[in-house]
C-alpha cells in the first residue's frame, strides 16, 4: 500500500459502453487497444493452426492452395500491424502517462483517432475474406510484380491495401503522440534520466516508426496505383523495378521488426528488476542500446535481399551483425540485474525469463541470416520461419504475456490466478519450442515458405508432425489464459495500489488509476520513485 | 512464355511422387562446400554463445533464489568497465564472423571467365525453361492447366560433373527463386533482372530444385530437377537432346 491517500475521482464504470465509444481517456484507449489486438491474435492465432492442421502430413487436402495462400497472408498481417505492433501502442497507451506523471497523452482526441483507425483497418484486411475471389493472397510482404496482378487476386489485395494504409497512418499517428507526450508532459522532477525504460523504448520505437512507415505508405499507394490508375512502378514490361518493391518494403519492414521487439525489450526491463528486488543495471547503457539498435536498423533492410543479386551483400551483412552487439549488452544488463539479486518466479517473471531464453536462440539464428553465404540456404525456407518467430513469438509473445500478468492488476484491481499463470506458461513455453524448434532444420532440408505441401518422404513429414503436435500445445495454453481472465474478473479481491512492490510511478497511483491518474504526487528523485517511497514510508515507521 | 500442356492423362493425381524425396542436403557442388563450412562455423559460434548465455541466465535463478526473511539485496546499479567489456567483446567476434563470412561470399560468388557450358535459365508461372548455350531450349510446365495438380515429371537441367556451368537465371512474370537444397543455394529470379552464378556439381545424381519465392497458388509444386552426368554423358546427352 502506497502511503498517499486514496483519490477522489472515480472514473466511469467499465461496463458502460457509450463511454468507451466516446472516450479520449489514454488509460480505455490503452485498453480498447489491448483488447482489440488480442482479439486479432485469437484470429490470426486460429489461422496459423488450420496452416499446421494442413501441413501435419504432405499430402493433406484440409484447405485447397487458394485458401492456404490467404492463410498466411492474413495470418502474418493480422500477426504484425494487428497484434504484436498495436499491443505494445496499447501498453504505452495506458502506461506513458502513467509512468511520467502526466494527466493525459498530449493530443487525447488525436490519440482516439489512432486507435478507431487500426480498429476499422484491420476490419478492412479481414472484410477481404467475405469478398469475391477471396482475401489477398499475396504474402504479408505482398511482393511486387505479384501483387499486381489483377486475376487471381482480386479485390482483396486492394482492401488489403487500404486497410494496411490505414493502420500505417493510425502508427504515425500515434507515435506523434507518445514522443511529444514524453517530451512535454513530464511531472516536476521526472527528467529524461528518469524516465523509466519502457518510457524510452517507446520514444525510440517512434523515432523508428517516423522513418519507416512513411516508405509502407509510399510503397502502398503506388501499388494501388499500379493495380488501378495504369502506373507501372513495379511493372519492369513498361520500365518499372520489380526490386523497388523489395527496397521500398523492407526499408519499412526492417525497422517494423524493431517497432515490435524494442517495446518488449521496455517490458522486460520493467519486470526483471521488480521480481530480482534490485534496480534495473546498466540504465544508461540499456537506453543507448535501444538507440543504437533503432540507428542500425534503419540501414539492415537489404538483408531481405541478399538472394536478389542485386544489392551491395557485404554492407548489409556488416550493419546486420553489428546489430548483435547493443542487442548483446541488454542481455548482460539483464542477467547483471538478477545478480546477487532475490528472484521471485512470480508469472510475469516466469514469462520473462522465457523470454530471455527464446529470444537468445532467435538471435543467435539472426546473427547466421546475417552471412549471405548461410543465407543462401537459409533465405524463404522454414529456417527463417523459425528465426523470426523466436523473436516475435518466442520474444514478443511471451513479453505481451508477462506485461498481461503484471499490470493486469493496475489496469482493472484484480490480480490473474498465479497457479493457472505457471501452467499457461509451461503450456506455452514447451509447445511453442516443439512448434517452432523443428522449423529449423525443415529449412536447411529443403522445405520452402509459403507451400501447402512437401516432400512426403525424408524427415520432412516428421518434422511437420512434431510442430503441429506443438501448436496445439501453446492453443491450450492460450485458452487457459482466457480461462484464467474468466476466473479472476470473478473472483474480484481488490489488490491495492501496488501488490508487485515495484518502482515506476504508475504504481503510486490506485488500481484503477482515477481519470485524470494522480491526485497527488509522490517526491521524483530517482528512476525509481516509488522504491525511494516505499522505503522512505518504511523508515518513518520504524523510526523511534 | 506460354508452353503446350501435355494430355491430361499424363497429370499425376496427388503430390507424393512429384516432390521427390528429400533428405538432408547432399553438398553436391564445389561451391555448396564452400557454403557448408560458413554453416558449420556460424552454427558451433552461435552454439558456443548460445550455452553461455542460458548458463548466465539460469545460475541466477538457481542461485539467488527468495527465501523467506531475507534483507534486501544489494543496490547496485551500474559497472562502467564491466559493460563497456560486454560490448568490445561482442563487436570483436561478430567483425571475426563478418570477415569469415565476407570472403565465403567472394568464393561462392566467383564467376569463371570461361564456363564450359552456359544455361540461360527462365522462371515463370508455373515452369522453368533451361536454354542451352549454343544447344537445346528444354523446359516445360511442372503444374496442370487446374491449379494444384502436378505434371509426372518436373523440367530437368543436364549438369556435367565438375565442369563449370554458368547460369543466367531471370523471370518472365513475377519473382521466383532458383534453389536447389543439395547445392545449399538459391538466387532470385527477378522479371527485368539478370543475375549470374556458376555452379561446379562434383557428386552424380538427381536433385530436387524447387521455387523459394512465394509466386502464387502453384508456387508449392513448382520443381525442378537437377541431373549431374559424366562429360561424356552429357556430351552424348546434348547431342540428342532436342527442344521441348
Amino acid at each position: 500500500m502506497s502511503a498517499l491517500a486514496e483519490p477522489e475521482t472515480h472514473p466511469a464504470p467499465y461496463h458502460d459502453l457509450l463511454s468507451w465509444i466516446t472516450t479520449t481517456d489514454h488509460k480505455r484507449i490503452g485498453i480498447l487497444y489491448l483488447v482489440t489486438s488480442l482479439l486479432y491474435f485469437a484470429v490470426a492465432g486460429s489461422l496459423s493452426l488450420v496452416i499446421r492442421t494442413q501441413l501435419a502430413r504432405p499430402d493433406n487436402h484440409i484447405v485447397s492452395a487458394n485458401t492456404y495462400a490467404q492463410l498466411f497472408t492474413l495470418h502474418g498481417t493480422a500477426m504484425i500491424f494487428l497484434f504484436v505492433a498495436p499491443f505494445a501502442f496499447g501498453l504505452a497507451n495506458f502506461l506513458i502517462p502513467l509512468q511520467i506523471g502526466a494527466p493525459d497523452m498530449a493530443f487525447p482526441r488525436l490519440n482516439a483517432t489512432s486507435y478507431w483507425m487500426f480498429l476499422f483497418g484491420g476490419l478492412i484486411v479481414f472484410a477481404g475474406a467475405g469478398a469475391n475471389g477471396g482475401a489477398a493472397a499475396a504474402g504479408w510482404s505482398s511482393y511486387a510484380p505479384l501483387s499486381e496482378i489483377k486475376v487471381g487476386t482480386g479485390i482483396g489485395q486492394d482492401l488489403w491495401i487500404v486497410g494496411v494504409f490505414m493502420v500505417s497512418i493510425a502508427t504515425i499517428l500515434t507515435s506523434i503522440n507518445f514522443v511529444t507526450t514524453v517530451f512535454i508532459y513530464r511531472a516536476p522532477g521526472m527528467t529524461m534520466w528518469r524516465i523509466p525504460i519502457f518510457t524510452w523504448e517507446m520514444v525510440a520505437t517512434s523515432l523508428l516508426v517516423f522513418m519507416a512507415f512513411p516508405s509502407l505508405a509510399a510503397a502502398l499507394i503506388l501499388l494501388f496505383v499500379d493495380r488501378h490508375f495504369g502506373g507501372h512502378a513495379f511493372d519492369p514490361a513498361y520500365g518499372g523495378n520489380a526490386v523497388l518493391w523489395d527496397h521500398l518494403f523492407w526499408f519499412f519492414g526492417h525497422p517494423e521488426v524493431y517497432v515490435m521487439i524494442l517495446p518488449y525489450f521496455g517490458v522486460i526491463s520493467e519486470i526483471i528488476p521488480v521480481f530480482s528486488r534490485k534496480p534495473i543495471f546498466g540504465y544508461l547503457g540499456l537506453v543507448l542500446a535501444a538507440f543504437a539498435i533503432a540507428g542500425l536498423s534503419m540501414g539492415v533492410w537489404a538483408h531481405h535481399m541478399f538472394t536478389t543479386g542485386a544489392v551491395n551483400n557485404p554492407f548489409f551483412s556488416f550493419v546486420s551483425f553489428l546489430i548483435a552487439v547493443p542487442t548483446g549488452v541488454k542481455f548482460f544488463n539483464w542477467i547483471a540485474t538478477m545478480w546477487r539479486g532475490q528472484i521471485r518466479f512470480a508469472t510475469p517473471m516466469l514469462f520473462s525469463i522465457g523470454f530471455l531464453l527464446n529470444f537468445l536462440l532467435g538471435g543467435v539464428t539472426g546473427v547466421m541470416v546475417a552471412s549471405p553465404p548461410l543465407d543462401y540456404q537459409a533465405h524463404d525456407s522454414y529456417f527463417v520461419i523459425a528465426h523470426f518467430h523466436y523473436t516475435l513469438g518466442g520474444g514478443s509473445l511471451f513479453a505481451i504475456f508477462a506485461a498481461m500478468f503484471f499490470w493486469w492488476p493496475k489496469m482493472f484491481g484484480v490480480k490473474l490466478n498465479e497457479r493457472l499463470g505457471a501452467w499457461c506458461f509451461w503450456l506455452l513455453f514447451i509447445g511453442f519450442n516443439v512448434t517452432f524448434f523443428p522449423m529449423h532444420l525443415m529449412g536447411i532440408d529443403g522445405m520452402p515458405r509459403r507451400v501447402f505441401t512437401y516432400a512426403s518422404t525424408g524427415p520432412l513429414p516428421d518434422l511437420n508432425l512434431i510442430a503441429t503436435a506443438g501448436s496445439y500445445t501453446m492453443l491450450a495454453g492460450v485458452i487457459l489464459f482466457a480461462w484464467n481472465v474468466l476466473v479472476s474478473g470473478l473472483h474480484h479481491a481488490p489488490v491495492g495500489d501496488d501488490p508487485w512492490e515495484a518502482n515506476s510511478l504508475e504504481w503510486a497511483t490506485s488500481s484503477p488509476p482515477p481519470e485524470h491518474n494522480f491526485t497527488k504526487l509522490p517526491p521524483i528523485r530517482s528512476e525509481r520513485p516509488v522504491w525511494d517511497l516505499r522505503h522512505a514510508s518504511a523508515a518513518r515507521n520504524t523510526a523511534p | 512464355m506460354q508452353h503446350a500442356y501435355p494430355p491430361i492423362e499424363t497429370i499425376k493425381q496427388g503430390y507424393a511422387d512429384l516432390v521427390h524425396v528429400q533428405s538432408w542436403p547432399l553438398i553436391a557442388t564445389k561451391q555448396a562446400s564452400v557454403l557448408a563450412s560458413d554453416w558449420v562455423i556460424f552454427t558451433m559460434a552461435g552454439l558456443a554463445v548460445f550455452l553461455l548465455l542460458v548458463v548466465l541466465i539460469v545460475f541466477p535463478l538457481v542461485r539467488w533464489r527468495a527465501r523467506a526473511g531475507q534483507a534486501e539485496p544489494p543496490q547496485f546499479k551500474n559497472n562502467p568497465p564491466l559493460e563497456i567489456t560486454w560490448t568490445v567483446i561482442p563487436i570483436v567476434l561478430v567483425m571475426g564472423l563478418f570477415v569469415y563470412s565476407f570472403q565465403a561470399e567472394a568464393r561462392v560468388d566467383a564467376t569463371a571467365i570461361h564456363p564450359a557450358v552456359t544455361v540461360h535459365v527462365n522462371a515463370y508461372r508455373w515452369g522453368w525453361t533451361f536454354r542451352y548455350e549454343g544447344g537445346p531450349s528444354i523446359g516445360g510446365a511442372t503444374t496442370g492447366p487446374i491449379l494444384g495438380t502436378p505434371f509426372a515429371k518436373p523440367p530437368e537441367l543436364v549438369l556435367p560433373l565438375g565442369e563449370t556451368t554458368h547460369i543466367e537465371l531471370t523471370s518472365s512474370d513475377v519473382d521466383h527463386s532458383f534453389w536447389v537444397p543439395d547445392f545449399l543455394f538459391k538466387r532470385d529470379a527477378i522479371p527485368g533482372q539478370m543475375s549470374s552464378f556458376d555452379l561446379q556439381p562434383d557428386k552424380l545424381g538427381s536433385f530436387v530444385g524447387r521455387c523459394a519465392q512465394f509466386c502464387g497458388l502453384d508456387h508449392a509444386l513448382m520443381t525442378f530437377t537437377v541431373r549431374v552426368v559424366s562429360p561424356d554423358d552429357y556430351t552424348r546427352w546434348l547431342k540428342g537432346a532436342k527442344n521441348s
